[in-house]
C-alpha cells in the first residue's frame, strides 16, 4: 500500500515537473510581453534585460483605453469575431451533419474541394477578393469581414465537426428519426448536445482566427471606425519607430477576452459529458 | 412517414434562418461606406501614413483649416500602417477604390504611374495655372510629374557624444579613414558597444538606400549613368568595399542582416552603438525615449580628400492624386494648400522635416537646436536619392541587398556581387 | 472501430430513401456551398485568369499569353530554394506541433492533479495561441535579439560568450523561424486533441487494464487509434496552413538572410508586391492550388478506405 502511494507521489511530482517545464516554454514569452507592457520604451531595449521594471507604469494601458479610436478597434473585433463564430458553427453543423449522415451526389468532390481551397495562398487572393467585395458593396462593412472570415473558418469547422459526428454512433440519431423526429430534430436535439466539447473547440478556434486575422482586415476596411485590433497594433508600428509598450499592452488586452472565453468553456473539455452519452 | 416532408421544410427553414441572420447583420453594419453628400459639396478622401507619425490631432487640424478656407470641401483622413501602405495602395488602385489624395513614397511612384493609378499632376498644375517654381522638387516619370514631395527627411550621421568621448574621439569623423578609426575605438569599449549600425532587413530593404548607397553619394558618386544602372563603377565599388571592410573589422552591430530601420534607432537610443546614419525625424523619438542621451549630427563622411558637394540622402512624404478621382480639381486644391508657403512651413515644423516649398522655412524656435544644424548641413550639401522614381525601386534595393548579404557572409566577392546586382537591375529597366 | 462498421450497415439498411431524405443533405449543404462559391471559387477563377494573361493589374489592357508566366516561375532560380525551405519548415513544424500538442494534451488530461492545477496549466499552455501573428513576430524578434533576454540568459549561464544572431545568421535563421512557428502553433493541436481525449470511452482503458496492458501499450493500442481521425485531419490542414505561412516569416526575416528562409509564400509575395509580376504570382498560386488538390485527393481516398 505504502509503495503504491509513493509510486503515485513520484508520478505526481514527475508530472508537475514536466508540466512546469512546458509552462516555461509556453508562458515565458507571454510573461515577457506582459512585463514589457509596463515598461517605458527605452527599458524594453535595455541591456541587461529586466523582467520587473523599476518604473512600473500603466501609461500604455491608459493611453489605449482613453483613446476612443482604439477602444473602437476592440468593439469592432468583438462584433466581427462573435458573429463569425456563431454563423460558422451554425452553417458548419448543418454541413457536417450532411457529410456524416447522408449519402448524396458530389459528396466526395465537395469534401475534397473544401479541403483544397484552403491551400490558395491568401496573399494572391487579395486583389480579386478586394475587387469582389467592392462590387458586392461589402467593402468596409462588418458583413464583408464576417463573410470573408467564414470562408476561412468554415472548411476547418466542417472537417472537424464531420470527424466528430463520425465518432458518434449512428444509432443515436437513427433511433430518434425512427421515433418520428425529423433530420433537423435529430441533429439539434441528439447530436448537438453531445457534441459540445467538439463545438466549443471549433468555436474557440473560429473566434481566434477572426480575432487575430490581419491581412484581410487591413485590405477590406479603410475607415478608422471599421479597423480591428490587429490593425490597431500595426498602426503603432510607425515609419520611424514602434510604440513598443502600447503594442504589447494592446495585445495583452486583446488576448483577455479569448482567455476568458477559454476559462468559461474549459469545463466542456473536462470529463464526463460525452463519456456517458457515447457509452449508451 | 411525415418526417420526410418535415426534413425538407426544416432544411429550407435553416437556409432562411441563415439568410435572415445575414441580412440582419448587413442592416446593422451599414455604418461604413461613404455618406451621401449634399449638392455642391465634395468629400475628399486622403489616405496616408502621416497622421500617426505627427503629434496627435495635428494633421486633422491642418485639414480643418483647409475646410474653413474651402467650405464646399470636406476631407476624410484615412490612415494606414506605413509598412502596408504600398500593398494596400496597389490593391486599391486595382479595384478602383483608391482615395482621391494619396501619400506616396518616392520608391513607389514609377510603378503607380505605370499602373495608371496616379494622375498626371503636370496637367492639373497647368489647368490650375499653378506656379511650379515654388516647388523644391517634383518626381517625374516619362516627363510628367506624378508626385510632389511635401516634406523631406534628410539622413545625416548621428554620433553619440558620450561614447565618442569615452573612446577618446573629440570630433565626429568627416572622412572614411576617421570613421573607421572611430568605429574601431568605439567597438573596443567593451560590453555590447559597437561602432556602427547597419540595417539590412530584406523585409524593408531601404537600408541599402540610406546606409549603404549613402556612402557613395556622400563622396559625390552615383549608381546610375544616363538613367541606367551603373553599379560596377568605382564610386559604388569603393563604397561597397568600404562597408565590407567595416563589417570584417567587427565594428558593426550584431543582427544586421535582419535589422530594420526601427531596430537601428533602438540600438542607438540605448547607447549600444556610437554612430549611425539616420533620418532627422528620429531626433524627437530618441529624445523622448532616452532624454539623457547626448548626441550630435554631422554630414556623412566622404572619401579622404574629397572636396566636392556631399550628397546627403533623403526620403520624402510625397503626395499624389488618384487617376480615378472624380474630384481632381478639388484634390489639387488640397495639394496646393499643403504646398503653400505657410502650411508647408507648419507641416515641416510639425514633422521635423524640411519643406517641399522653396519659400517655406521651418520654424526652429523652441525645437531641438540639432534641427538648425541639420538644416545647415542640408543647405550646404546636395540632397540626393537616386532610387526615387526608379521602376520597382523596392525590388532594386532587395536585389542589391541579397547580393550584398552574400558578400558580408563571405560567399562571394564584392565585384561578383555588384556584377550580379547590375545584371538583376538591368532586367528591371 | 467495430461499432462503426455495424453503424454503416444500419444506415444503409435504413436508407429506403424517399425524396425528402434525398434532398435534405442538399439543404444542409447549401449555405456552405453558396458562400464558398461566391467568395472562394470566383476569386480563384480570377486568379487562374490572371495567370494566363500578360502583366495584369499593372497593365490596363492585358493580353492572353498562355503559359509563359508558369514557365517563368518554374525557371526562376530562387524557386528550388523556396520549395526546399518550405518543405523543411512545414515538415518540422507539423511533426513538432503534433508531438508537443499530443504530449501536452495527455499531460493535461491527467487525473493525478487537482482540477484547479490542471486548469491553470491549461490556460498557460494555450497562451501562445492568443496573439496575432504580427505581435508574435515582434515579440520573438525582441526575445531573440543579439542583446535580448534569451541571449542574456545563455551568456549568464555560460553557454555562449557572445550573443547569438538567431534570426540574422544564415546558419540559424531557418531553425529560429521554425521554432517560432512551433511555439505559435502547437496549442491548436493541443485543444483539439484534448477534446478528442475526452471523447475516448473510459471502458476501453478499463478493459485494457484488466488485460494487464502497460501505460505505453494503452497509449499505442487505444489512445492513438482513437485519436487517429483527428490527428490525420489536423495534420492535413496544418500542412496546408504551415506551407503558406507568410506574415511570420516576412516580419521576422523577410526571407533572409540572403535567401535561407525564403518560402513559397514570401517568393509569391515578392513577385506580386515587389516586382509587380501579378501574373507570375497568380501562376505560382495556381500551382500551389493544384498541388494541394492532389494532397486533398489522397486525403479523400484515405477517408474512403477508412469507411
Amino acid at each position: 500500500m505504502a509503495t503504491k502511494r509513493r509510486g503515485h507521489l513520484l508520478k505526481k511530482t514527475g508530472l508537475l515537473v514536466a508540466l512546469s517545464a512546458g509552462a516555461i516554454f509556453a508562458g515565458f514569452p507571454v510573461l515577457w510581453m506582459a512585463s514589457s507592457s509596463f515598461k517605458s520604451n527605452t527599458e524594453i531595449f535595455a541591456y541587461p534585460p529586466k523582467l520587473i521594471t523599476e518604473h512600473f507604469s500603466f501609461d500604455a494601458y491608459i493611453a489605449i483605453l482613453t483613446d476612443p479610436t482604439k477602444v473602437r478597434f476592440f468593439i469592432n473585433s468583438y462584433v466581427v469575431a462573435i458573429c463569425v463564430t456563431l454563423l460558422t458553427l451554425l452553417v458548419a453543423l448543418l454541413a457536417a451533419y450532411a457529410f456524416s449522415r447522408f449519402e448524396f451526389r458530389f459528396k466526395k468532390p465537395l469534401s475534397m474541394l473544401i479541403v483544397s481551397v484552403q491551400a490558395v495562398p491568401p496573399i494572391t487572393l487579395l486583389i480579386p477578393f478586394f475587387g469582389l467585395m467592392v462590387v458586392l458593396g461589402l467593402y468596409n462593412t462588418y458583413l464583408g469581414l464576417i463573410l470573408t472570415y467564414m470562408v476561412f473558418t468554415l472548411p476547418y469547422a466542417i472537417i472537424m465537426m464531420t470527424g466528430y459526428f463520425n465518432t458518434l454512433p449512428k444509432e443515436l440519431d437513427e433511433a430518434a428519426r425512427v421515433d418520428g423526429a425529423s433530420s433537423m430534430g435529430a441533429l439539434w436535439r441528439i447530436l448537438v448536445p453531445i457534441s459540445v466539447p467538439g463545438i466549443v473547440s471549433v468555436g474557440i478556434y473560429t473566434f481566434m482566427i477572426s480575432w487575430n486575422e490581419f491581412l484581410f482586415a487591413l485590405t477590406l476596411t479603410r475607415t478608422p471606425d471599421m479597423r480591428t485590433v490587429p490593425i490597431g497594433i500595426q498602426l503603432l508600428m510607425g515609419q520611424n519607430s514602434y510604440e513598443w509598450n502600447q503594442m504589447m499592452a494592446m495585445s495583452i488586452l486583446g488576448c483577455i477576452p479569448v482567455l476568458v472565453l477559454f476559462l468559461f468553456f474549459q469545463r466542456f473539455f473536462i470529463g464526463g459529458m460525452t463519456a456517458g452519452a457515447v457509452k449508451n | 412517414m411525415n418526417s420526410k416532408g418535415a426534413t425538407v421544410k426544416r432544411g429550407i427553414l435553416s437556409i432562411l434562418a441563415t439568410v435572415s441572420a445575414i441580412t440582419l447583420i448587413t442592416a446593422c453594419s451599414s455604418g461604413g461606406g461613404s455618406t451621401p453628400v449634399a449638392a455642391g459639396k465634395v468629400t475628399l478622401e486622403f489616405s496616408q501614413w502621416w497622421e500617426p507619425e505627427l503629434p496627435a490631432g495635428a494633421l486633422r487640424s491642418v485639414m480643418d483649416d483647409f475646410q474653413a478656407a474651402n467650405p464646399n470641401i470636406t476631407v476624410k483622413l484615412l490612415s494606414a500602417p506605413y509598412a502596408s501602405t504600398k500593398d494596400q495602395t496597389i490593391a486599391a488602385a486595382a479595384s478602383g477604390t483608391m482615395s482621391d489624395v494619396v501619400g506616396l513614397d518616392g520608391a513607389w511612384v514609377s510603378d503607380f504611374a505605370k499602373q495608371g493609378s496616379v494622375a498626371d499632376l503636370s496637367k492639373l498644375m497647368k489647368s490650375a495655372k499653378y506656379d511650379e517654381s515654388q516647388l523644391a522638387s517634383q518626381i517625374k516619370v516619362g516627363g510628367s510629374t506624378y508626385m510632389i514631395p511635401v516634406v523631406n527627411f534628410v539622413y545625416p550621421m548621428f554620433t553619440n557624444d558620450d561614447l565618442l568621448a569615452k573612446a577618446g574621439i573629440s570630433q565626429a569623423p568627416t572622412t572614411r579613414t576617421e570613421f573607421t578609426a572611430a568605429a574601431e575605438a568605439l567597438s573596443k569599449l567593451g560590453g555590447n558597444t559597437k561602432g556602427w549600425v547597419l540595417p539590412l532587413s530584406l523585409q524593408a530593404p531601404n537600408g541599402i538606400q540610406n546606409d549603404v548607397m549613402s556612402w557613395a553619394w556622400a563622396s559625390g558618386g552615383s549608381m546610375l549613368k544616363g538613367g541606367k544602372p551603373d553599379l560596377t563603377n568605382s564610386a559604388v565599388t569603393s563604397a561597397t568595399k568600404y562597408v565590407k571592410e567595416l563589417w570584417d573589422k567587427g565594428v558593426v552591430s550584431p543582427g544586421a542582416l535582419t535589422m530594420t530601420e526601427q531596430d537601428k534607432v533602438e540600438e542607438f537610443t540605448n547607447g549600444r552603438v556610437g554612430m549611425m546614419i539616420d533620418s532627422l525625424s528620429h531626433i524627437t523619438t530618441i529624445r523622448e525615449k532616452n532624454p539623457n542621451l547626448k548626441f550630435s549630427i554631422s554630414a556623412i563622411p566622404a572619401t579622404d580628400g574629397f572636396a566636392g558637394k556631399r550628397g546627403i540622402p533623403y526620403a520624402s512624404w510625397g503626395i499624389g492624386i488618384s487617376d480615378n478621382s472624380k474630384h481632381k480639381a478639388e484634390a489639387w486644391k488640397l495639394v496646393q494648400y499643403l504646398m503653400s508657403q505657410k502650411v508647408n512651413s507648419k507641416l515641416s515644423t510639425l514633422a521635423h522635416a524640411f519643406p517641399g516649398n522653396t519659400k517655406s522655412e521651418p520654424d526652429f524656435t523652441g525645437t531641438d537646436p540639432l534641427f538648425k544644424t541639420a538644416f545647415d548641413i542640408y543647405k550646404s550639401g546636395a540632397p540626393v536619392n537616386e532610387f526615387t522614381g526608379l521602376p520597382v525601386a523596392d525590388q532594386l534595393m532587395r536585389d542589391f541587398d541579397e547580393q550584398f548579404q552574400g558578400v558580408l557572409t563571405g560567399t562571394q566577392s564584392v565585384n561578383d556581387a555588384l556584377k550580379k546586382a547590375q545584371a538583376a537591375w538591368k532586367t528591371q529597366f | 472501430m467495430s461499432i462503426k462498421i455495424i453503424n454503416a450497415d444500419v444506415s444503409r439498411g435504413a436508407s429506403t430513401k424517399s425524396l425528402g431524405r434525398r434532398l435534405a443533405p442538399y439543404g444542409f449543404i447549401s449555405p456552405t456551398a453558396a458562400l464558398l462559391f461566391v467568395l472562394m471559387f470566383i476569386p480563384i477563377a480570377m486568379v487562374v485568369g490572371y495567370s494566363v494573361m500578360d502583366n495584369v493589374i499593372v497593365n490596363k489592357h492585358p493580353q492572353f499569353i498562355g503559359f509563359d508566366s508558369y514557365i517563368k516561375v518554374l525557371t526562376n532560380s530562387v524557386l528550388p530554394t523556396a520549395v526546399m525551405n518550405t518543405a523543411v519548415f512545414t515538415v518540422v513544424s507539423v511533426i513538432a506541433h503534433l508531438v508537443l500538442g499530443l504530449l501536452f494534451a495527455m499531460m493535461l488530461n491527467t487525473k493525478l492533479l487537482s482540477n484547479v492545477t490542471t486548469g491553470l496549466f491549461r490556460v498557460i499552455y494555450i497562451l501562445p495561441w492568443l496573439f496575432t501573428v504580427a505581435i508574435i513576430a515582434i515579440l520573438w524578434k525582441l526575445l531573440l535579439n543579439p542583446n535580448g533576454v534569451i541571449n542574456y540568459a545563455l551568456i549568464s549561464l555560460g553557454l555562449t560568450d557572445k550573443g547569438i544572431e538567431w534570426l540574422s545568421s544564415p546558419a540559424t535563421a531557418l531553425i529560429a523561424v521554425t521554432f517560432i512557428n512551433i511555439w505559435a502553433g502547437y496549442p491548436f493541436y493541443m485543444v483539439s486533441l484534448l477534446a478528442g481525449l475526452q471523447g475516448i470511452p473510459k471502458d476501453l482503458y478499463e478493459a485494457a487494464k484488466v488485460d494487464g496492458a502497460s501505460g505505453f501499450q494503452q497509449f499505442w493500442s487505444i489512445t492513438l487509434p482513437q485519436l487517429k481521425p483527428i490527428i490525420i485531419s489536423m495534420s492535413m490542414l496544418d500542412v496546408i496552413w504551415t506551407s503558406q505561412q507568410f506574415a511570420l516569416i516576412w516580419m521576422t526575416t523577410g526571407g533572409g538572410p540572403i535567401n535561407v528562409t525564403e518560402m513559397l509564400s514570401t517568393f509569391t509575395y515578392k513577385l506580386a508586391f515587389s516586382n509587380y509580376q501579378f501574373s507570375q504570382a497568380s501562376a505560382s498560386a495556381v500551382m500551389i492550388l493544384v498541388l494541394s488538390t492532389i494532397l486533398a485527393f489522397f486525403y479523400a481516398r484515405y477517408q474512403k478506405a477508412r469507411d
